[in-house]
Formats: structure tokens, sequence, C-alpha cells
């Protein structure tokens, strides 16, 4: 499903490397976990993945079912069905969050040639999510984000991810700012997201998140690339172990 | 009534310090329509509002502007409103498109009244408005203001808005700019425990440049002033505020707020501001604030990530950052219509 093929690259305009040489394969129905120290390149990798500005690809192809997503703005990749859970989700004044959140989907379905959701039907589904996810119905109504806690904003992430049912799902640093409860009904409404046709790669620190979501594939980045992969007990390895022995 | 052509030397230049950003004398040609004759406004009155014309030699203030309405803009249009008056329709004027117009809105006692004013002007045409508003105690004055000239028409409109105490005065001035425009609102506290909310919203792309100036001069105690402008321009376009507090010794307990704010969309298009406070009086609660920016680049990212295109995704951020200014607007039908027309220029410009 998604392939990353000798990835590099860089910021500072071009002149600081973070991604050297990485390759990683997520075939559908798959949750791969990418853990590393700080500075090792995980956030870049959500960033590159997703066509952030700044973030300069010098070399290596990502696909997205065999389509080149690089090549592409971040609002084709979103409407291919790439999906980021920031780690820091952006606030975004005066535009409330069920404006915001219609306006995502139905460009997206505008973009695939899809008919529009209509109204009802969009405020039904949205007001069954934010209930699964004990979301106060208030928040829908508030500007995105805006004023919302650390732990409000994540699950408002995974509030947007269960609406625009995305293809493929990265999650970066998911579990920062939740509390346990909270990291729980964050975690139910991924598990329910897992299907044979979608790929997720969860990006984390702490091995914590990979409790609650079970990943199929654990692997270590490191100095921008693949150091080690294993199954999901490896991730309690490094968690006990430490990043040490793959230190760049 | 016949008068010599306008002398063009009598209009307002770069040098007179008020007019150093807007140069009406350097973008009015002779032959604009309108500069030496006067203007025929339309009005539609609410039901028990009359409106009368008035010879007068009176001028309220010796500005040049006013002085050039009274040499060419003929008699006056000449509104009361009675004692106690309320009505839930509002007053509109139109024909605002060419010449010289004077016009005197009169609120007695405890009266209320809605002023919806569509400026739009005549292509190659020359406007210049002088009004002039007393409010007695307690009389309640909602002005709505919706600006749009034709690229080479010159326009300035210029409000005299006396209070009398416990008055209460709101305006809200949509511009999307001319050849030359410029909308100046000077108002006098002349009784304690005024209440004014002076907010305006200009969007201006091409050459276009529209001037937001005001003066809010205060000399009686408990008064509370708030004033929000906020600017968008784009392309070559250029953007004026001058925000003036004047808080005279007796004006103790003043409680008055200034901000501006503007996106800059393009690096060619310019914003000049020019925010002030005098203030006399020691015991009081004065700040003004401005800045100057850009779209934020992560929120732009964060959306596109969702799907939304870049247009889109800066049309809906830019309109988020102009619409607050029209909040507090009372009438939701009236406040949709500006939204409406926010949102129209931006999908132009995208």
């Amino acid at each position: 499903m998604l392939k990353i093929n000798n990835l590099s690259a860089a910021v500072d305009d071009g002149n600081k490397t973070i991604l050297s040489g990485l390759s990683l394969e997520v075939p559908a129905g798959e949750v791969h976990a990418i853990m590393g120290p700080n500075g090792a390149g995980k956030s870049t990798l959500s960033y590159v993945l997703t066509g952030r500005d700044g973030y300069d690809v010098s070399g290596g192809d990502v696909t997205l079912d065999g389509e080149d997503l690089l090549e592409m703005d971040p609002e084709e990749r979103a409407a291919k069905g790439m999906f980021l859970s920031f780690q820091y989700p952006l606030e975004i004044p005066g535009v409330p969050t069920m404006t915001f959140l219609k306006t995502a989907l139905n460009a997206q379905r505008r973009a695939r040639g899809e008919e529009e959701m209509a109204a009802p039907e969009f405020l039904k589904k949205a007001r069954a999510l934010a209930k699964d996810l004990k979301m106060k119905p208030e928040m829908l109504k508030r500007p995105l984000n805006v004023g919302f806690s650390g732990g409000e904003k994540k699950r408002m992430e995974i509030f947007q991810m269960m609406m625009l049912e995305p293809r493929f799902i990265v999650m970066d640093e998911t579990d920062s700012g939740l509390d346990v409860d909270a990291l729980r009904i964050v975690a139910d409404g991924v598990n329910k997201l897992r299907s044979p046709d979608r790929g997720m790669l969860i990006i984390t620190h702490y091995q914590r998140l990979l409790d609650y979501i079970v990943p199929d594939r654990v692997h270590v980045l490191s100095g921008g690339k693949i150091a080690a992969s294993g199954d999901a007990d490896f991730a309690k390895k490094l968690e006990a172990e430490g990043y040490d022995a793959y230190a760049a | 009534m016949m008068h010599m052509p306008l002398d063009l030397t009598n209009l307002p230049t770069r040098r007179n310090e008020a007019w150093k950003w807007t140069d009406v004398r350097g973008r009015v040609s002779d032959e604009a329509a309108g500069l030496s004759a006067a203007g025929l406004p339309k009005f539609t009155l609410p039901e028990g509002i009359t409106v009368s014309e008035i010879e007068t030699d009176d001028l309220d203030t010796d500005s040049a502007m006013a002085k050039l309405a009274r040499n060419f803009g003929g008699k006056v249009w000449a509104i009361s409103v009675p004692e106690g008056f309320s009505s839930d329709k509002p007053l509109i004027i139109e024909g605002l498109n060419r010449g010289h117009i004077r016009m005197r809105i009169d609120i007695a006692k405890g009266a209320s009244l809605s002023v919806i004013e569509h400026h739009a002007g005549d292509a190659g045409g020359f406007v210049n408005i002088d009004m002039t508003v007393t409010l007695k105690a307690g009389a309640v004055f909602d002005r709505t203001l919706v600006q749009s000239d034709p690229d080479d028409c010159v326009r300035i409109a210029t409000a005299h808005i006396t209070a009398w105490n416990d008055a209460k005065v709101s305006q809200h001035a949509l511009s999307f700019g001319g050849a030359l425009s410029r909308i100046e609102t000077r108002l006098a506290g002349m009784g304690k425990n005024i209440e004014a909310t002076l907010n305006g919203a200009y969007l201006l792309d091409d050459k276009r440049h529209c001037d937001m100036t005001s003066y809010i001069d205060l000399a009686v105690p408990d008064c509370t002033i708030r004033q929000a402008v906020k600017g968008v321009v784009t392309d070559k376009a250029r953007g004026v505020f001058q925000g003036k507090f004047h808080v005279r010794r007796p004006a103790q307990h003043t409680d008055a707020e200034m901000r501006h704010d503007a996106l800059m969309l393009s690096d060619t298009s310019e914003i000049r501001s020019k925010p002030e406070l005098e203030i006399y009086a020691d015991d009081v609660a004065c700040a003004h604030g401005n800045t100057i920016g850009q779209l934020d680049d992560s929120a732009l990212f964060y959306m596109r990530q969702r799907g939304i295109g870049l247009a889109e995704a800066r049309a809906l951020l830019t309109e988020a950052f102009v619409a607050d200014v029209f909040d507090d607007l009372a009438d939701e039908d009236l406040r949709e219509s500006l939204l409406a027309k926010i949102r129209d220029w931006l999908n132009e410009i995208s």
C-alpha cells in the first residue's frame, strides 16, 4: 500500500539532511509503528509524506497504491487518502469545527469525483462520532481547536480522522498530552478504523500507546533510516533497553 | 445654482499631515464627474421619519472637504428623528454615486435610528459627502456603511457625530476601496457615559486605495469606546488607517480601546497606519494595538492536509480574520449580507 523507497530529505533549504535512505513498506491492513529517539527524523517523515513546504526531498520515492505521492500537493494527497494526525494540532481562529470539517470532506469528495455529503447526513454522522469519543457537542461549534486542551485537540484529530475515513493514517505522537482514560478512548477509535484495506503508521517516542493499538511491525528510526525492525514485542524491548544500541 | 468649476488646488494634498497617505489632489482629474456639482442622494425612510432640504451656510467644521461640500453641495438634506422614535426598519441611503452631498441627521432624546449607506460610485466619478449627526441624551445611532467604487472613482465620506450623555453609537464600515477612498469618522463626546463602537474592514486588490480615518474627541467622563479595524490588501493595493483618541482632562474614567490589524497577501501591497492616543486625564484605561502580518503557513498546511485546496484555505482564514469586526452587528441578515460580500471578494481574488 504505502511504499517508501530509499527516501532522503532535508530542511533549511536543503542544508540539513534529516532522512537518508529510508525504506519502508506498509501493506494494506497492517499497522506499523515507528519509534526512535528525539531528533531521529520522526516528525520530518510525517511531513514529507504529507507534503509540507520546507522539506526538500533529495532522493527516493514514495507511492500510495502505486501512485507517486511526492509529485502531489498536500490537498491532493489528502484526497488520495493520506491523513496526518498532528503532534501539535493547529488552532484555526474564526472557523467553526463543523464548517472546517465539512469543507474538508467535500473538497476531498469533489477531488475524487464523488458527490458531496449533504448537511443532514454530515451532522448525523458527526454527532454520533462525537458521542463515541465522549466529546462535548459544543466543541463542534467552536472555532477549530481554539482554547482546547492538549488532550481535547488530540481527540479532535481522531474525530476528524473518523469523519474523513482516510485510506492511510500517519499518527505523530498521538499519545502525548493524553491521560490514560483519554488514551483508551482514542485507541478504541483508532482500532475501529483498522481494516483490510487501510494502513497506519504510528510514530511514537514511547511504547505506552502500543499497548492499546497493537502494531503488526515495529521499526526503529535512527540516523534518518530504519535501523531495526521487529514484531509488537520488539517495542517492549526498546522501551526497556533504550535506543542506544541503534544510535547512528 | 451654478458655480465656477472647483479649483483643484483647494483639495487636500500629501502636504497636509492628515492627508499624507491619501493624496486627493494627486488623484482627481478636472474632468471627474460630479467635481463641481451637487449629488442627489436617495432616501428610503422608515415610517415616521421625513427628509427635508434646508438652506444653510453654517459649517460644523472648517475642514477643506466640508467647505467644498458647502460650496458645491447646495442645500442640506435634513432628517430629524423625533423623541423616543424607534423602528425595526433602517433608513437606507443610496445614490451616493457622484457630486457633493451634505446631510444632517438629528436624533432626539431617547430616539434610535439605524442607517444603512450604500456607497457605490460612477466610473470616473468624484464624491464628497459631508454628514453631520447629533445624538441627544440617550439616543442610539447604528450606522452601517458599505463602499465599493470603480477603480477610477474618488470618494471622501466624512461623518461628524456629536453625542450627548448616555448616547450609543455603533458603526460598521465595509470598504472595497476605489481609485482613492476615505471614510472619515469624527466623534465628539459632549455628555458623559457615551458608548461607541467604531468597527470597520477594508479589502483591497489591484491598485485600490482605502483610508479609514477616525478622531474621537472626549471632553466628558465615563465614556466607553471600542474600535476594531481589519484590513486585507493584495496586488498593489494600499490600506491606510489613522485613528486618534483625544482624551481631555475632564474625561476621567474613559475606557477606550483601538485596534488595527492588517493582512498583506502580496509583497507589493502596502499598509500605512497611525494609531494615536493623546491623553490628559489621569484616571483612564486607554489602549491601542496595531499589527501587520501574513496568513499563517502552518494553519494553511493543516487545512490542506485535510483536503482543502490552497485558494479555499486562504479564503477561509482571511474571512475568519476579517469577520469578527462584524460579530456585534445586531441585525443578523445585515451581518450575513456583509459576509457574503467579503466571500465574493475572496472568490474573485483567488
